[in-house]
Protein backbone atom coordinates (compact mmCIF):
# COMPACT_ATOMS: atom_id res chain seq x y z
CA UNK A 1 0.00 0.00 0.00
CA UNK A 2 1.35 3.37 -0.97
CA UNK A 3 0.19 6.86 -0.34
CA UNK A 4 -0.04 9.02 -3.43
CA UNK A 5 0.20 12.77 -3.70
CA UNK A 6 -1.84 14.34 -6.50
CA UNK A 7 -0.66 17.39 -8.41
CA UNK A 8 -2.54 19.03 -11.26
CA UNK A 9 -0.88 21.34 -13.74
CA UNK A 10 -3.81 23.63 -14.31
CA UNK A 11 -2.07 25.41 -17.15
CA UNK A 12 -2.22 22.13 -19.07
CA UNK A 13 -5.75 21.11 -17.98
CA UNK A 14 -8.33 21.53 -20.74
CA UNK A 15 -11.28 20.32 -18.72
CA UNK A 16 -11.89 17.01 -20.48
CA UNK A 17 -13.20 15.58 -17.22
CA UNK A 18 -11.78 12.10 -17.70
CA UNK A 19 -10.18 12.28 -14.24
CA UNK A 20 -13.60 12.93 -12.69
CA UNK A 21 -14.94 9.81 -14.38
CA UNK A 22 -11.97 7.72 -13.31
CA UNK A 23 -11.86 8.94 -9.70
CA UNK A 24 -14.93 11.01 -8.75
CA UNK A 25 -13.93 11.08 -5.09
CA UNK A 26 -10.60 12.67 -5.91
CA UNK A 27 -11.24 15.10 -8.76
CA UNK A 28 -13.84 17.65 -9.75
CA UNK A 29 -14.16 20.30 -12.43
CA UNK A 30 -14.41 23.77 -10.93
CA UNK A 31 -16.43 26.69 -12.23
CA UNK A 32 -13.87 27.55 -14.87
CA UNK A 33 -13.94 23.96 -16.13
CA UNK A 34 -10.48 23.05 -14.91
CA UNK A 35 -9.76 19.99 -12.81
CA UNK A 36 -9.32 20.36 -9.10
CA UNK A 37 -8.07 17.74 -6.67
CA UNK A 38 -10.49 17.10 -3.81
CA UNK A 39 -7.80 15.45 -1.72
CA UNK A 40 -4.10 16.16 -1.61
CA UNK A 41 -3.13 12.61 -0.78
CA UNK A 42 -4.76 9.24 -1.14
CA UNK A 43 -3.95 5.59 -1.09
CA UNK A 44 -6.61 4.87 -3.71
CA UNK A 45 -5.17 3.48 -6.94
CA UNK A 46 -7.94 5.22 -8.87
CA UNK A 47 -5.78 8.32 -8.66
CA UNK A 48 -3.36 6.50 -10.97
CA UNK A 49 -6.21 5.66 -13.35
CA UNK A 50 -7.21 9.32 -13.41
CA UNK A 51 -3.66 10.46 -14.17
CA UNK A 52 -3.38 7.86 -16.94
CA UNK A 53 -6.68 8.92 -18.46
CA UNK A 54 -5.85 12.64 -18.72
CA UNK A 55 -5.57 13.57 -22.42
CA UNK A 56 -3.27 16.47 -21.58
CA UNK A 57 -1.01 14.67 -19.14
CA UNK A 58 -1.85 17.38 -16.61
CA UNK A 59 -2.08 15.10 -13.59
CA UNK A 60 1.03 13.89 -11.83
CA UNK A 61 0.90 11.33 -9.05
CA UNK A 62 3.82 11.06 -6.69
CA UNK A 63 4.49 8.30 -4.27
CA UNK A 64 4.37 10.20 -0.99
CA UNK A 65 4.99 7.31 1.35
CA UNK A 66 6.38 4.21 -0.24
CA UNK A 67 5.54 1.07 1.60
CA UNK A 68 8.30 -1.07 2.89
CA UNK A 69 8.12 -4.14 4.97
CA UNK A 70 9.20 -3.39 8.51
CA UNK A 71 8.50 -6.70 10.17
CA UNK B 1 -16.39 19.43 -76.24
CA UNK B 2 -14.32 17.76 -73.54
CA UNK B 3 -15.15 19.07 -70.15
CA UNK B 4 -12.47 20.48 -67.92
CA UNK B 5 -11.34 17.67 -65.58
CA UNK B 6 -9.77 19.97 -62.98
CA UNK B 7 -12.59 19.87 -60.46
CA UNK B 8 -13.16 16.17 -60.97
CA UNK B 9 -9.50 15.52 -60.17
CA UNK B 10 -9.68 17.86 -57.18
CA UNK B 11 -12.85 16.17 -55.93
CA UNK B 12 -11.20 12.76 -55.98
CA UNK B 13 -7.91 13.92 -54.50
CA UNK B 14 -9.58 15.92 -51.71
CA UNK B 15 -11.88 13.00 -50.89
CA UNK B 16 -8.94 10.65 -50.44
CA UNK B 17 -7.04 13.31 -48.48
CA UNK B 18 -10.01 13.87 -46.16
CA UNK B 19 -10.24 10.13 -45.55
CA UNK B 20 -6.53 9.85 -44.77
CA UNK B 21 -6.70 12.82 -42.35
CA UNK B 22 -9.78 11.38 -40.65
CA UNK B 23 -8.01 8.04 -40.27
CA UNK B 24 -4.86 9.63 -38.84
CA UNK B 25 -6.95 11.73 -36.44
CA UNK B 26 -8.81 8.63 -35.25
CA UNK B 27 -5.48 6.83 -34.76
CA UNK B 28 -4.06 9.78 -32.80
CA UNK B 29 -7.20 9.76 -30.63
CA UNK B 30 -6.91 6.03 -29.98
CA UNK B 31 -3.19 6.31 -29.21
CA UNK B 32 -4.01 9.12 -26.81
CA UNK B 33 -6.47 6.89 -24.99
CA UNK B 34 -4.47 3.72 -24.78
CA UNK B 35 -0.89 5.09 -24.73
CA UNK B 36 0.98 2.30 -26.49
CA UNK B 37 4.00 4.57 -26.87
CA UNK B 38 5.12 5.82 -23.48
CA UNK B 39 7.44 8.47 -24.91
CA UNK B 40 4.66 10.56 -26.44
CA UNK B 41 3.49 13.67 -24.61
CA UNK B 42 -0.30 13.46 -24.22
CA UNK B 43 -0.79 17.19 -24.78
CA UNK B 44 1.11 17.00 -28.08
CA UNK B 45 -0.93 14.00 -29.23
CA UNK B 46 -4.13 15.83 -28.28
CA UNK B 47 -3.07 18.80 -30.39
CA UNK B 48 -2.16 16.51 -33.27
CA UNK B 49 -5.53 14.74 -32.97
CA UNK B 50 -7.38 18.05 -33.28
CA UNK B 51 -5.20 19.46 -36.04
CA UNK B 52 -5.61 16.30 -38.13
CA UNK B 53 -9.39 16.47 -37.66
CA UNK B 54 -9.34 20.12 -38.73
CA UNK B 55 -7.23 19.31 -41.80
CA UNK B 56 -9.66 16.50 -42.59
CA UNK B 57 -12.57 18.93 -42.43
CA UNK B 58 -10.67 21.35 -44.65
CA UNK B 59 -10.14 18.63 -47.26
CA UNK B 60 -13.79 17.69 -46.85
CA UNK B 61 -14.83 21.26 -47.65
CA UNK B 62 -12.62 21.13 -50.75
CA UNK B 63 -14.24 17.79 -51.70
CA UNK B 64 -17.71 19.34 -51.41
CA UNK B 65 -16.90 22.51 -53.37
CA UNK B 66 -15.09 20.57 -56.11
CA UNK B 67 -18.04 18.19 -56.53
CA UNK B 68 -20.45 21.11 -57.02
CA UNK B 69 -18.15 22.85 -59.52
CA UNK B 70 -17.40 19.67 -61.44
CA UNK B 71 -19.73 18.43 -64.16
CA UNK B 72 -18.81 14.73 -64.24
CA UNK B 73 -21.27 13.93 -61.50
CA UNK B 74 -24.13 16.33 -60.87
CA UNK B 75 -24.16 17.55 -57.29
CA UNK B 76 -26.19 20.59 -56.29
CA UNK B 77 -25.48 22.68 -53.20
CA UNK B 78 -28.57 21.19 -51.53
CA UNK B 79 -27.33 17.77 -52.57
CA UNK B 80 -24.22 18.30 -50.45
CA UNK B 81 -26.25 18.58 -47.27
CA UNK B 82 -29.32 16.43 -47.82
CA UNK B 83 -28.67 12.70 -48.26
CA UNK B 84 -30.45 11.17 -51.23
CA UNK B 85 -30.45 14.13 -53.62
CA UNK B 86 -27.43 12.95 -55.60
CA UNK B 87 -28.38 10.48 -58.32
CA UNK B 88 -24.83 9.10 -58.64
CA UNK B 89 -24.60 5.97 -56.44
CA UNK B 90 -27.16 7.44 -54.01
CA UNK B 91 -26.57 5.03 -51.13
CA UNK B 92 -22.80 5.49 -51.08
CA UNK B 93 -22.96 9.27 -51.55
CA UNK B 94 -25.60 9.55 -48.80
CA UNK B 95 -23.31 7.67 -46.44
CA UNK B 96 -20.56 10.16 -47.23
CA UNK B 97 -22.86 13.11 -46.48
CA UNK B 98 -23.92 11.53 -43.20
CA UNK B 99 -20.31 10.86 -42.22
CA UNK B 100 -19.31 14.44 -43.08
CA UNK B 101 -22.16 15.98 -41.07
CA UNK B 102 -21.42 13.81 -38.05
CA UNK B 103 -17.73 14.69 -38.36
CA UNK B 104 -18.57 18.39 -38.19
CA UNK B 105 -20.82 17.70 -35.20
CA UNK B 106 -18.11 15.82 -33.29
CA UNK B 107 -15.53 18.48 -34.14
CA UNK B 108 -17.76 21.35 -33.05
CA UNK B 109 -18.74 19.50 -29.87
CA UNK B 110 -15.23 20.06 -28.55
CA UNK B 111 -15.94 23.79 -28.22
CA UNK B 112 -19.34 23.07 -26.71
CA UNK B 113 -18.19 20.50 -24.18
CA UNK B 114 -18.65 22.83 -21.22
CA UNK B 115 -22.23 23.49 -22.29
CA UNK B 116 -23.19 19.90 -23.09
CA UNK B 117 -21.08 18.41 -20.29
CA UNK B 118 -17.81 16.59 -20.68
CA UNK B 119 -19.50 13.22 -20.20
CA UNK B 120 -21.92 13.79 -23.07
CA UNK B 121 -19.08 15.19 -25.16
CA UNK B 122 -17.09 12.00 -24.69
CA UNK B 123 -20.17 9.86 -25.38
CA UNK B 124 -20.65 11.76 -28.63
CA UNK B 125 -17.08 10.85 -29.54
CA UNK B 126 -18.15 7.20 -29.88
CA UNK B 127 -19.99 8.29 -33.03
CA UNK B 128 -16.54 8.55 -34.60
CA UNK B 129 -16.44 4.78 -35.10
CA UNK B 130 -19.62 5.11 -37.17
CA UNK B 131 -18.14 8.07 -39.05
CA UNK B 132 -15.03 6.09 -39.88
CA UNK B 133 -17.08 3.10 -41.03
CA UNK B 134 -19.43 5.24 -43.13
CA UNK B 135 -16.52 7.18 -44.65
CA UNK B 136 -14.76 3.92 -45.55
CA UNK B 137 -17.86 2.44 -47.20
CA UNK B 138 -18.52 5.77 -48.93
CA UNK B 139 -15.00 5.91 -50.31
CA UNK B 140 -14.98 2.32 -51.50
CA UNK B 141 -18.52 2.46 -52.91
CA UNK B 142 -18.68 5.96 -54.39
CA UNK B 143 -15.02 6.52 -55.18
CA UNK B 144 -13.98 5.96 -58.76
CA UNK B 145 -10.41 5.12 -57.78
CA UNK B 146 -11.15 2.13 -55.55
CA UNK B 147 -9.90 -0.32 -58.16
CA UNK B 148 -6.47 1.29 -58.16
CA UNK B 149 -4.25 -0.87 -55.95
CA UNK B 150 -2.78 2.06 -54.00
CA UNK B 151 -6.20 3.53 -53.25
CA UNK B 152 -7.57 0.18 -52.19
CA UNK B 153 -4.42 -0.19 -50.14
CA UNK B 154 -5.27 3.05 -48.31
CA UNK B 155 -8.70 1.72 -47.35
CA UNK B 156 -7.35 -1.67 -46.30
CA UNK B 157 -4.48 -0.09 -44.36
CA UNK B 158 -6.78 2.42 -42.66
CA UNK B 159 -9.26 -0.25 -41.57
CA UNK B 160 -6.47 -2.54 -40.36
CA UNK B 161 -4.76 0.27 -38.42
CA UNK B 162 -7.96 1.51 -36.77
CA UNK B 163 -9.01 -2.07 -35.94
CA UNK B 164 -5.60 -2.78 -34.41
CA UNK B 165 -5.59 0.46 -32.40
CA UNK B 166 -9.15 -0.23 -31.22
CA UNK B 167 -8.23 -3.76 -30.19
CA UNK B 168 -5.25 -2.37 -28.28
CA UNK B 169 -7.48 0.10 -26.54
CA UNK B 170 -10.01 -2.59 -25.65
CA UNK B 171 -7.58 -5.26 -24.55
CA UNK B 172 -4.73 -3.39 -22.87
CA UNK B 173 -5.71 -1.81 -19.54
CA UNK B 174 -5.37 1.99 -19.52
CA UNK B 175 -3.52 2.09 -16.21
CA UNK B 176 0.20 1.90 -16.53
CA UNK B 177 1.10 -1.21 -14.62
CA UNK B 178 3.79 -0.30 -12.19
CA UNK B 179 6.29 -2.48 -13.95
CA UNK B 180 5.48 -0.88 -17.29
CA UNK B 181 5.56 2.74 -16.25
CA UNK B 182 6.76 3.54 -12.78
CA UNK B 183 5.01 6.20 -10.78
CA UNK B 184 6.82 9.48 -10.82
CA UNK B 185 8.61 10.19 -7.63
CA UNK B 186 9.29 13.50 -6.04
CA UNK B 187 11.82 15.51 -8.02
CA UNK B 188 11.49 13.40 -11.15
CA UNK B 189 8.86 15.44 -12.88
CA UNK B 190 10.27 17.57 -15.65
CA UNK B 191 7.23 19.45 -16.94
Amino acid sequence: MSTYRIEIDRSLCSGFGSCVDAAPAHFTLDGSGAAHALVAETDDERALLAAASCPMGAIAVFEAAPSSQVA
Amino acid sequence: MRHDPTFWLLARASGITAYVMLTLSVLAGLVLKSRPFSGLKPAAVTDLHRVLAMLGLGALAGHAVALVLDSTVHVSVAGLFVPGLVSYRPVWTSLGILAAELMVLVYVSFSLRKRIGTRNWRRLHWVTYGIFGAATVHGIGAGTDTSRPWVFGIYAGAVAAVAAATAWRALVPPVPARARRPIQRRGEQTA
